[in-house]
């Protein structure tokens, strides 16, 4: 429970003095990435339909936290509806301050602003399903990440055919 | 964040992130990515500043029909808490 504490603390710090959050992660050891992947946009947007994937710790509240006392993070996915009303939805997440994004999920997870622009006729329309992780995955849970939950989220996605996907921090 | 974006990418999916860490965006180079020197928690701005959210997800769309060289990170010219700089697109 101290750890959590902490965590939320320093979560705050960091948000009211952003230049602590270099000196906290000088440390982290970088992750070896090779090549940039690459799937060309071809489509109009208007004709596009496009998923949300948040690693803000979005979930709804009949879904399981995410996992706070694993100190490498949780590299598992919750499914986001597009339709769900956003008081149906929370954040589980201590290391960043969600204050704010409680008050307006929005600005973490911006379905809301996609189903205006849904009906705005901008894009063709907000996937049915959005997804949720949680960030801060470190350790071995980013080989789960890479090798399991986020090629899974990948494959559902494809078949749920969103043509692109915007992704959000927390 | 980028990683899940690396992976959606390589199933064939374009995608572009809104980044707030230049710093792990440029380590973990994902395809597409807008950058805002804003505080965590906060990609998309304030709450209830719908224009603003706005202006991010246009910019983060127009990225994505713009970059032609995967790896490009664009770094939007709004700054925290000033209206005046998204006049142009709102």
């Amino acid at each position: 429970m101290m750890g959590r504490f902490k965590n939320i603390l320093l979560a705050k710090l960091f948000t009211r003095f952003p230049k602590l959050i270099g000196r906290a992660f000088a440390k982290v050891s970088p992750v070896n990435v090779v090549g940039i992947p690459w799937a060309p946009f071809q489509k109009p947007l208007n004709e596009s339909i496009i998923a949300i994937v948040t690693t803000a710790g979005v979930h709804l509240k009949d879904q399981p936290l995410f996992d706070m006392k694993d100190p490498d993070g949780d590299p598992s996915f919750r499914e986001l509806p597009s339709a769900t009303p956003s008081h149906d939805y929370k954040i589980t997440h201590d290391y960043y301050d969600h204050a704010d994004a409680d008050r307006d999920l929005n600005i973490v997870f911006p379905v809301g602003r996609l189903m205006e622009m849904e009906r705005a006729g901008v894009i063709k329309a907000a996937a049915k399903v959005n997804y949720g992780f949680m960030g801060h995955i470190t350790g071995r849970h980013v080989d789960t990440l890479i090798k399991k939950s986020a090629p899974e989220v990948a494959a559902r996605l494809k078949k749920e055919n969103a043509d692109a996907v915007l992704l959000t921090p927390g | 964040m980028g990683l899940i974006q690396r992976e959606i990418e390589k199933a064939g999916i374009p995608t572009v992130s809104v980044s707030i860490q230049r710093r792990f965006t440029e380590e973990v180079r994902p395809p597409r990515a807008v950058f805002l020197d804003w505080p965590m928690g906060h990609p998309l701005g304030e709450p209830f500043k719908v224009d603003i959210q706005m202006a991010v997800i246009k910019s983060a769309f127009k990225a994505l029909e713009t970059i032609k060289e995967p790896g490009t990170i664009i770094d939007l010219p709004f700054r925290w808490k000033m209206v005046e700089d998204l006049k142009e697109i709102i």
